[in-house]
Parts: structure tokens; C-alpha cells; sequence
């Protein structure tokens, strides 16, 4: 799925007609997301799947988009990355682990004022290439890195 | 009822840090519980972050998310009392959400 800025701007508007709603503990996130991201992308349970479902296929390789990550995993149910993407107009960054049950594990929307960066944990269930995608402008771009796991931690 | 959620949002110059721990399981619907049975999957699909009641930062998680979620992110144009909301709900329809000021760091 191509999700092109139009759209995602428009999830903006939609989910800021909400916002007010948000220290009440009324609002639905899913409301404001759901035309957005491609939920499908997360049931996909092989890679090529994930990938094609969130219209990164064809991504261009970059090294503009920094990944941290350890390179040897002691814990598999929580797994360290930061990612930064130094793409101008990155709106979206998403994690895939190729070897786990669900690759595709997180995704992100930055609007404008946002930067395109986030730290977070994952679990991994076993060693696996990690592989991020941006979105900017219309066009992914990607960068990945091996992490080896000592103890997986999907069945954790 | 979960732990309430954390936010720590402090203010370097107008660049406002961010740090968000969400109590949640995050049970992947892979483990299997003492007897053996299968642990139904219940995790938190989807999470908004606002900056004084207009989104910035939309995400959708899976279950390879660990439990309690923890997330950073770096928002600019941001002063200190700002006001930064977080918002989830998990594939139970749960949800949660909380509400921070931004402090000088």
C-alpha cells in the first residue's frame, strides 16, 4: 500500500478534531489511525508479506538512516534499538525483525516538529537481521543489521 | 487495574525529550502457561502521543514489542508547561491514557 503524505496528513487532521479528548481518557486511538496504517502488515507472518503490505518492496537501500542496536542480544524479550532517520521529510519509520513469528513489530508517524527518531524494545525470537524502513517523500528507504540473540524471547 | 502510565518530558533549549512507559503485558500469543495452554495474545496495537492536544507522534504496534512499553522520541518547538498526552488501546479495546507538562532539564 502506497500511503502517500495526502493521506497521512489527513489521519493528522482527523486524529487533532480528537485530540482534545485525550486527558478526558475518552479518545479511541484507533480513531485517528486507522485509515492510516495498514493493520494487515502486522498479521503477515513472513517477511516478503510485510514488506509488500506496507509498500516497502522496493526500498532503496540508505545511509541516512542510523540504527543502533547490539550486536549480541543476552535477552531476547527486550532488545534495545534506537533509529534515526536523517532523511529530510521522513513521516514514518518502521521496525521489522526478518526471523520472527510477525515480522513487521512497530511503526511510527511523525508529524512535522516530530523528529523522524524513537527508542524502543523489542523482542526477537531468535538471531535475525533487524530492518528499518523510513517513508519521505512517497519513497522508502531502508537499512538493516544482523543481531545475534542468546536467549529468545518470543516465548517469554 | 495496570500501573499508571509514566511520562518523563523535559526541555533543552526548544527541543522538548520525551519518555513514555506504557504497564502493559504485552503477551504475544506464543507462550504457553504452566499447563501448557496457549496464553491469548493481548497487546497494545495502537498509541498517539500529543503535544499540547495535537498529535506529533502516531504508532502501531505488534506483539514484538516488549512488555511495558517504553518509548523515547524528541519533539522541537517545545517549551516548558507544554503539555504532552498519551493515549493507547490494546486489541481487548483496553485503553489508557495519561497527561504530562514539559519541565526544564
Amino acid at each position: 500500500m502506497n500511503t502517500g503524505r495526502r493521506s497521512f496528513l489527513q489521519g493528522f487532521g482527523n486524529a487533532a478534531l480528537l485530540a482534545g479528548l485525550v486527558g478526558a481518557g475518552v479518545l479511541r486511538p484507533t480513531r485517528a489511525l486507522a485509515v492510516d496504517f495498514n493493520r494487515s502488515a502486522f498479521d503477515s507472518k513472513n517477511l516478503a508479506d510485510a514488506l509488500r503490505l506496507i509498500g516497502a518492496t522496493a526500498a532503496e537501500a540508505s545511509r541516512d538512516i542510523v540504527l543502533k542496536a547490539p550486536e549480541i542480544a543476552e535477552n531476547g524479550s527486550a532488545v534495545p534499538i534506537e533509529v534515526i532517520s536523517q532523511i529530510p521529510g521522513t513521516t514514518r519509520l518502521s521496525v521489522l525483525v526478518d526471523k520472527n513469528p510477525f515480522p513487521l513489530a512497530l511503526q511510527f508517524n511523525f508529524a512535522p516538529g516530530a523528529a523522524a527518531r524513537f527508542q524502543a524494545k523489542l523482542k526477537m525470537a531468535e538471531s535475525s537481521r533487524l530492518r528499518i524502513v523510513a517513508l519521505a517523500g512517497g519513497k522508502h528507504y531502508t537499512v538493516f543489521r544482523e543481531v545475534k540473540v542468546t536467549v529468545g524471547g518470543c516465548g517469554e | 487495574m495496570p500501573d499508571p502510565i509514566k511520562i518523563r518530558a523535559t526541555v533543552k533549549g526548544d527541543e522538548g525529550e520525551v519518555r513514555v512507559l506504557l504497564p502493559h503485558p504485552m503477551e504475544s500469543g506464543q507462550r504457553r502457561d504452566a499447563a501448557g495452554q496457549l496464553i491469548p495474545a493481548h497487546y497494545i496495537t495502537s498509541v498517539i502521543l500529543s503535544l499540547n492536544g495535537k498529535p506529533v507522534i502516531e504508532g502501531a504496534l505488534g506483539t514484538a514489542v516488549s512488555a511495558n512499553p517504553l518509548f523515547a522520541f524528541q519533539l522541537a518547538g517545545v517549551k516548558a508547561g507544554d503539555r504532552l498526552g498519551v493515549a493507547w488501546v490494546d486489541n481487548k479495546g483496553q485503553r489508557g491514557s495519561a497527561e504530562g507538562s514539559f519541565t526544564a532539564g
